[in-house]
């Protein structure tokens, strides 16, 4: 049986331990509000340029589109080509579940593609180790991101943004995949697995409310649509940064809370065991001077 | 009743400015500044970094903007900028400096991990600098 002091010791760890798991969770509680605002900041930006791009496209003749540049972003390339991978993890782990599935839903979507040439972006130090340890795959890195949370801007989302438009219309690649994790509330975190590029066809973007009137362009439109597409695709990887930013502080403050509740439980296990090993020995000791005293007297 | 227009500025990390009431925007498009009133016919435009500026009543204002586009339909001017900052809230000295340390950063051989940090820092820093410069020499 463990004596006092073993006990003691042990009660000493726990509690140092769930000292650290509290701080963790303040932490994260505290970033959490700004990752929530920044996901409602950036949301108007999206939006409008949705909108934008909508009218632009009822604005288009058909031939226009299929000549203009931007038309290589919508192009159906053949299945036989390579593919790529844009995995969005985070840095740091303690925070329960949300990298263990995100890996798991990366390494099922690898299998899926087996045997095909896989180009990979990176971001989060997890889902790179992942990536590099990986061996048996047609597998390049082709870039990665570390240590950018929990301080993701729209400058990061742009340099992710120009190595994907650069892969996809420098190689012969068939389709551009992400997969992150979506912050659906603060007790859940939801696995998206979507395809980024090639962009959907024309008829399905277009939407339904007209607006009504001539626009003016300036420069022509083909030129504003070429312009105007990258950014939408950088404004989508920003909001996916700040999605996994938020999912992951939320996903480590449950974690930490429930470490600390479990710790909590440790504790009170652990003094009531003390107490009771140290009532035992006083009534051995007890016992004992008793006996001795009856065996002296009698 | 004298007709004004909405102006809404809006980067991808914030709104700078929703729905201000104005008077006149001139908005730095790429073949040239161009002037809006209120009544001006309907207009997507691309726009170039310099300075956005609007004149409400008497009142003045400026916005260095970085790329994005302009949208112009009826009497709303929708500004969709990559940044947007007050014009005079750039602090240039602390501009350069944040760009030399960038520099610096980038020349010194460190973990990749950095790397891309210091890159966006250099990018940050390179559109407040021109944004400066802007300003001085149109002032």
């Amino acid at each position: 049986m463990a004596s006092i002091r073993d006990i003691r010791k042990h009660i000493g760890s726990v509690k140092s331990i769930k000292q650290i798991t509290h701080a963790m969770k303040m932490v994260a509680a505290a970033r959490i509000k700004r990752a929530q605002s920044g996901i409602m900041s950036a949301r108007p930006f999206s939006d409008e340029m949705d909108s934008l791009i909508g009218d632009l496209y009822r604005e288009m003749e058909e031939e226009d589109f299929m000549a203009s540049p931007a038309y290589k972003l919508f192009e159906e390339k053949p299945v036989s080509g390579a593919v790529c991978l844009v995995l969005v993890t985070a840095d740091k782990g303690l925070c329960g579940s949300f990298n263990t599935n995100l890996l798991k839903a990366a390494l099922a979507w690898l299998k899926e593609y087996r045997g095909k040439k896989i180009y990979a972006l990176a971001v989060g130090r997890k889902g790179r180790d992942l990536l590099k340890r990986l061996k048996g795959l047609n597998l390049e890195l082709y870039f990665e991101m570390v240590n950018i949370f929990p301080k993701a801007d729209y400058a990061k989302a742009e340099i992710i943004g120009e190595k994907v438009l650069e892969l996809f219309l420098g190689r012969d690649i068939e389709r551009v995949t992400l997969i992150y994790n979506e912050f659906k509330s603060m007790l859940t975190q939801r696995i998206v697995i979507g395809d980024l590029l090639p962009l959907k066809s024309r008829a399905l973007v277009s939407g339904t409310a007209v607006k009504c009137g001539d626009f003016n362009f300036e420069p022509s439109k083909t030129k504003l649509l070429e312009a105007l597409l990258p950014r939408q695709l950088k404004a989508q990887l920003y909001r996916v940064l700040l999605e996994s930013q938020a999912a992951e502080l939320a996903a480590r403050m449950n974690a930490m809370e429930s470490a600390s509740k479990n710790a909590e439980e440790l504790i009170e296990g652990l003094t009531l065991k003390m107490n009771k090993t140290r009532q035992a020995m006083i009534t051995t000791e007890l016992s004992e001077i008793v006996g001795g005293a009856e065996a002296l007297g009698g | 009743m004298k007709k004004k227009l909405s102006l809404s500025i809006i980067t991808p990390e914030k709104a700078a400015l929703t729905d201000m009431e104005v008077d006149l925007v001139v908005i730095p498009a790429l073949q040239g500044e161009l002037g809006v009133l209120p009544g001006h016919i309907s207009t997507v435009a691309q726009l170039k970094e310099g300075l956005l500026r609007y004149k409400a009543g008497k009142e003045h204002g400026a916005f260095s903007v970085l790329g994005g586009f302009a949208e112009i339909n009826k009497n709303n001017v929708l500004v969709l900028a990559e940044a947007a900052e007050l014009s005079r809230e750039i602090d240039e000295e602390r501009a350069r400096q944040a760009y030399r340390k960038a520099k610096d950063a980038l020349n010194v051989k460190g973990d990749d991990l950095d790397l891309d940090s210091a890159q966006a820092a250099l990018k940050r820093a390179a559109v407040r600098l021109k944004i400066a410069e802007y300003r001085r020499k149109h002032k």
